[in-house]
């Protein structure tokens, strides 16, 4: 009975130095990686800010509004968001490949999905940076446009532009990288189609007359003659 | 040497029967059935009053008129009544119409007007505008005579203005052209001129044609080419500019963008010569000005001041990003007092001068950055109407002058960061 236990806890003991015997390799080849990995993609953050700097890409960010954006989000200037963003993907493929080595069953597959994921991320924010431009100039656009025309309430009409637009752009990202897909859609459809329903409750009762003096304008029944105005010229 | 594809066969069998001519008169058309015939006469009875000798062509370059227009040119007669004149010229004026098949506008009309002068050895060209109903026989040698004498290469309209007219003239282009170009031009965006065979071969050789300058400001243009390459400027006194009343008038966004598109354009181009410009020299004028007379509607001035408090508050956010804070919170403060508008000559200045420097740099789309100028434009015009609503003529005149004066106090600095962009 005494040497059946002893033989047990023996042949345990030899299990359990050969595992680490097995596993201690791959731990020092995952820590390899991970550190070659973090070297990496350290090296390639700061080649990539730097090339961001020589370009002179903070100054286009200005321009088209993201680096009013970030401001108001708290975040920081573009170029070294983007080169943050290099830094972390870099290094959790490297940390996912680490992790690969060591042969987890359950970690399994998981570089082949993130490799997968990486660039759908990408196209995601690609369609959101271009959402916030779109959405800024179309703000800049239609406040200025609604103030030369003397529409009422230009800010309120710009604002709802852009609104719309980051809701859209919003919208795709999320799609894209495939997160709570049904939940986005259904949002969407139901905030957009209520949004439209509004308006047009809101047009057809409260702005039938805005709307007949509108078309009157355009299409005169009978053609007026020209009243004279004053010129700039 | 003009571009020879300009000239169709048949336009160059006309030009060659015709010959050397010693004045040209170009007369761009599009549509003006209405106001053309008076025109032409005024055109034919000034040659044959005041240039009984020289050889003459009125030349119509017409960008594709569906009433008729080419034909009353060529119809046109002197006298529609029969009687006979006392004085006859003792040369025939040729009457030349044609079609201009190239880019619509007049800039492509001058173009053609200028290959012409070159062919035929001009020794003067004189433009007219179409859609001006008060042309007279003495605008011609007014336009001309500077030209032939020798005493100038370009020779700019004056017209007399009343205090209201004009005000995108006398409130920006104006004193903007003067302080930069360092000239004193009344009428910077010359609808009818006159200039010499070299200033034409000069403009037709320069590669602006068909771009956006001169579709759109090649009257701006010639005037700035003219200074920028040291052709002698001139200007005569003409009588009141008056215009026809078209079925369809573009808006003032659309004349803003395009007058504004025009002068940036321009700096831009000429920025080499107006940078190191300093203070403004006269350009003499031939002639003397008649009283001001009171042309058109008065603008509803209260409006348009409650209009400009309202509209710099909703473009806050946008002109943050064009104007510095000291200009920003002088016009935020002259907008917060409609009803006494006060929107003073340094500092408006101040906000034309760095908004031509967002134009340059392109802080945003150079549209967004004319057309947030506009209702700024539209609250100066309201506070200079309401300063002067009773002010004669000389005040009137003093104030522009002191407008201009301004706008040279502003160039250096202005001068200082443009070439910093």
């Amino acid at each position: 009975m005494t040497q059946m236990v002893a033989e047990a806890v023996r042949q345990a003991s030899v299990n359990f130095w050969d595992t680490v015997a097995m596993l201690l390799p791959r731990i020092l080849i995952t820590a390899s990686i991970v550190a070659v990995g973090w070297v990496i993609a350290w090296a390639l953050k700061w080649a990539v800010r730097w090339i961001l700097i020589w370009s002179r890409f903070n100054h286009g960010c200005e321009r088209i509004g993201v680096t009013a954006v970030l401001k108001t989000a708290d975040l920081p200037q573009p170029d070294v968001l983007v080169s943050l963003i290099v830094f972390w993907l870099v290094w959790i493929g490297f940390l996912l490949s680490g992790v690969d080595v060591l042969g987890f069953t359950a970690l399994e597959g998981m570089v082949r999905a993130f490799a997968q994921f990486v660039p759908r991320l990408l196209v995601a924010i690609v369609i959101l940076v271009l959402g916030v431009v779109i959405a800024n100039f179309a703000w800049r656009a239609t406040l200025i446009a609604a103030v030369n025309a003397k529409v009422p309430s230009p800010r309120v009409v710009s604002g709802a532009v852009r609104a719309l637009v980051l809701i859209l752009a919003g919208a795709m990202a999320l799609d894209q990288i495939a997160v709570a897909r049904t939940i986005v859609l259904t949002a969407f459809a139901i905030a957009f189609g209520a949004v439209m329903l509004g308006l047009a409750i809101a047009f057809g009762v409260g702005g039938g007359g805005i709307a007949r003096r509108i078309l009157d304008h355009w299409f005169p029944e009978h053609p007026q003659s020209e009243r004279e105005e004053f010129r700039h010229l | 040497m003009a571009d020879e594809s300009l000239l169709s066969d048949d336009l160059l069998r006309q030009l060659v029967a015709t010959g050397h001519v010693d004045i040209l008169i170009g007369v761009p058309t599009l549509n003006n059935a209405s106001t053309v015939v008076d025109l032409v006469r005024a055109a034919q009875s000034g040659l044959g009053k005041y240039f009984p000798r020289a050889r003459a062509l009125i030349f119509n370059a017409d960008t594709g008129s569906d009433d008729g227009t080419p034909t009353l040119v060529r119809d046109a007669t002197t006298d529609d009544t029969g009687t006979v004149s006392a004085s006859k010229p003792l040369r025939t004026a040729h009457r030349i119409s044609t079609p201009y098949h190239g880019m619509p506008g007049k800039g492509s009309a001058m173009r053609m007007i200028f290959a012409v002068a070159d062919l035929l050895s001009a020794d003067a060209v004189v433009a007219l505008d179409p859609n001006v109903t008060s042309v007279t026989p003495e605008w011609i040698p007014a336009l001309a005579g500077p030209v032939r004498d020798g005493h100038a290469d370009l020779v700019a309209p004056r017209y007399p203005r009343a205090p209201s007219d004009a005000p995108l003239v006398t409130q920006l282009v104006r004193p903007l052209v003067r302080a930069a170009y360092g000239w004193t031009l009344y009428e910077p965006l010359m609808g009818e001129f006159g200039c010499s065979r070299a200033f034409a071969t000069h403009c037709l050789e320069e590669p602006v044609w068909g771009t956006g300058v001169t579709a759109d400001g090649v009257d701006l243009w010639m005037a700035a080419e003219a200074l920028a390459h040291g052709f002698k400027p001139a200007q005569a006194a003409l009588g009141p500019r008056l215009l026809d009343t078209p079925r369809k008038r573009p808006a003032l966004p659309d004349v803003f963008q395009q007058v504004m598109d025009a002068v940036c354009a321009c700096l831009e181009l000429h920025d080499s010569y107006w940078l190191p410009r300093g203070q403004s020299e006269a350009v003499p004028c031939f002639g003397t000005l008649n009283g001001a007379v009171d042309v058109g509607p008065r603008p509803d001035v209260a409006g348009m001041a409650a209009t400009f408090a309202r509209d710099v508050k909703a473009l806050h956010p946008v002109l943050e990003r064009i104007l510095s804070e000291p200009t920003l919170t002088g016009v935020t403060a002259a907008a917060a007092t409609p009803s006494q508008l006060a929107y003073d000559d340094d500092l408006w200045a101040a906000t034309v001068f760095e908004f031509l420097l967002a134009y340059h740099r392109a802080v945003m789309t150079r549209e967004h950055v004319t057309q947030t100028l506009l209702p700024l434009y539209l609250g100066r015009t309201a506070a200079f109407l309401l300063e002067h609503a009773s002010s004669g003529p000389a005040t009137v005149d003093a104030a522009l002058e002191s407008l201009c004066l301004a706008f040279e106090r502003a160039k250096p600095s202005a001068a200082a960061l443009w070439k910093k962009a």
